[in-house]
């Protein structure tokens, strides 16, 4: 008996071993990484596969440069027909959702651009508001939205919802972790999302916030877990005309990127708040997206134009 | 107990505490960059050791250069040349993303100080 306890008592400790997965993707014109700390290899991955499911479906379904069955393209293009069109229930929720915080962000938050959007990105030269006028409705106010059936007042809108599929994408894969019991994940969208668990092995996560005016220097460090962290900014993302370098956050106001500041770092524990909120609030002024914030209970960082760092209630990550 | 018992008792904690050092050691990143073409690993390239490497992207030919534990693209096939004109890169989850050919090159040396880096 001694011995068969003996025995039991040393197979535990060459089993359960907590590993290191790690799983990169493309999708959505981003670099996805995830890392997920478990000791079932087959259970990593199934959910290794989920995932890559879950971002596939939502890529094909946003494109709004490629058709796929009743995507966004299709959607786009069938606006152009001003009638009532039924259409798919996932993408149906992801406009809803986006409509429901383009009237939580007065209006700031817009998935109506993409007419702009398209002038910004090819244009040779810098545009002038009158050709951004010009390029089609960037009016969300004239799509409706009723019992999975959308409808256009105005028949050349353009949706792009490259401002939030991201978060909400991540927000599905939060639930999904969630559902299967995994705790310890970090999942990396391109340069300027995270979305993470417990940590595998220290108390906490250490997240860097890169400097927008030099790349090289980290301005602030965050300590914490099991959040959502957005930054929003003009490091990676810009277009550039004769040598000048222009945000790619569009104000849906003057259509021009009309910045207040550098970078904005958004913390909660919903994918998509942080996500949409900071975007907007890279085009708010600081006391007005202060108030955005606490409304939210979201936790912001600000780098402003001047260098000048902002922060509201961050004390617990410091 | 006896001798035997002793015997396979020191076995396996021999094997216990190799496997874990096994684990441990492997669990390990070093100073690499990992090159993917459309999601697929196609290149670990070590960035102790200057060389120049070539990828096949979906337009045609990636020139990778390492220089010095950096890593950059010299030339590649494509209208923008958005991900040579990017330059060097070097440190943990800096990734160069050539869009039209569907490559990505990202590092991966382990930095002690932060788990992410957020920009």
């Amino acid at each position: 008996m001694k011995k068969i306890i003996t025995l039991f008592f040393l197979l535990l400790l060459t089993g359960c071993q907590d590993q290191v997965f790690s799983k990169d993707l493309f999708y959505m014109n981003t670099y996805i990484n995830i890392k997920i700390y478990h000791h079932d290899q087959e259970l990593v991955n199934k959910t290794f596969s989920d995932i890559e499911q879950i971002y596939q479906e939502y890529d094909q379904l946003c494109d709004r440069y490629k058709k796929h069955e009743n995507n966004l393209y299709y959607l786009n293009n069938e606006l152009e027909k001003n009638q009532e069109i039924e259409i798919d229930k996932r993408l149906y929720d992801l406009l809803k959702v986006s409509k429901d915080y383009y009237l939580k962000t007065n209006k700031f938050f817009s998935i109506a651009l993409g007419n702009v959007t398209d002038v910004w990105t090819n244009n040779k030269e810098l545009p002038s508001y009158e050709e951004l006028k010009a390029s089609g409705s960037t009016d969300l106010d004239d799509i409706m939205l009723k019992e999975n059936y959308i409808f256009s007042k105005n028949s050349d809108v353009s949706l792009d919802l490259g401002g939030i599929a991201k978060g909400y994408v991540n927000n599905i894969i939060k639930e999904y972790l969630h559902d299967k019991g995994i705790k310890k994940y970090l999942i990396t969208s391109g340069t300027s999302s995270i979305l993470i668990g417990e940590h595998y092995q220290n108390e906490k996560y250490r997240v860097g916030l890169i400097n927008p005016l030099e790349s090289e220097k980290i301005y602030k460090v965050l300590k914490l877990n099991t959040n959502s962290i957005s930054t929003s900014g003009t490091i990676d993302n810009y277009y550039e005309f004769s040598g000048e370098k222009y945000s790619h956050i569009i104000n849906p106001f003057t259509l021009y990127p009309d910045n207040y500041s550098l970078s904005v770092t958004v913390i909660a524990p919903d994918p998509i708040l942080t996500e949409v909120l900071s975007t907007t609030l890279v085009l708010l002024p600081i006391e007005e997206g202060k108030k955005l914030a606490e409304k939210y209970d979201v936790e912001v960082i600000w780098f402003t134009k001047d260098g000048i760092i902002e922060t509201e209630g961050i004390k617990n990550y410091e | 107990m006896n001798k035997n018992d002793w015997i396979l008792i020191i076995i396996i904690i021999f094997i216990s505490f190799s496997l874990l050092l096994f684990f441990k050691l492997t669990n390990q990143e070093s100073n690499q960059a990992l090159v993917y073409n459309d999601n697929k690993l196609i290149l670990t390239i070590d960035l102790t050791k200057d060389d120049k490497y070539q990828v096949m992207g979906l337009n045609g030919e990636v020139d990778i250069e390492v220089k010095n534990n950096q890593i950059r693209v010299t030339s590649e096939t494509s209208n923008y040349h958005l991900c040579s004109k990017q330059g060097y890169i070097s440190k943990s989850w800096e990734t160069i993303v050539c869009l039209p050919n569907k490559i990505i090159i990202r590092v991966t040396s382990l930095d002690q100080n932060y788990d992410v880096i957020l920009r």
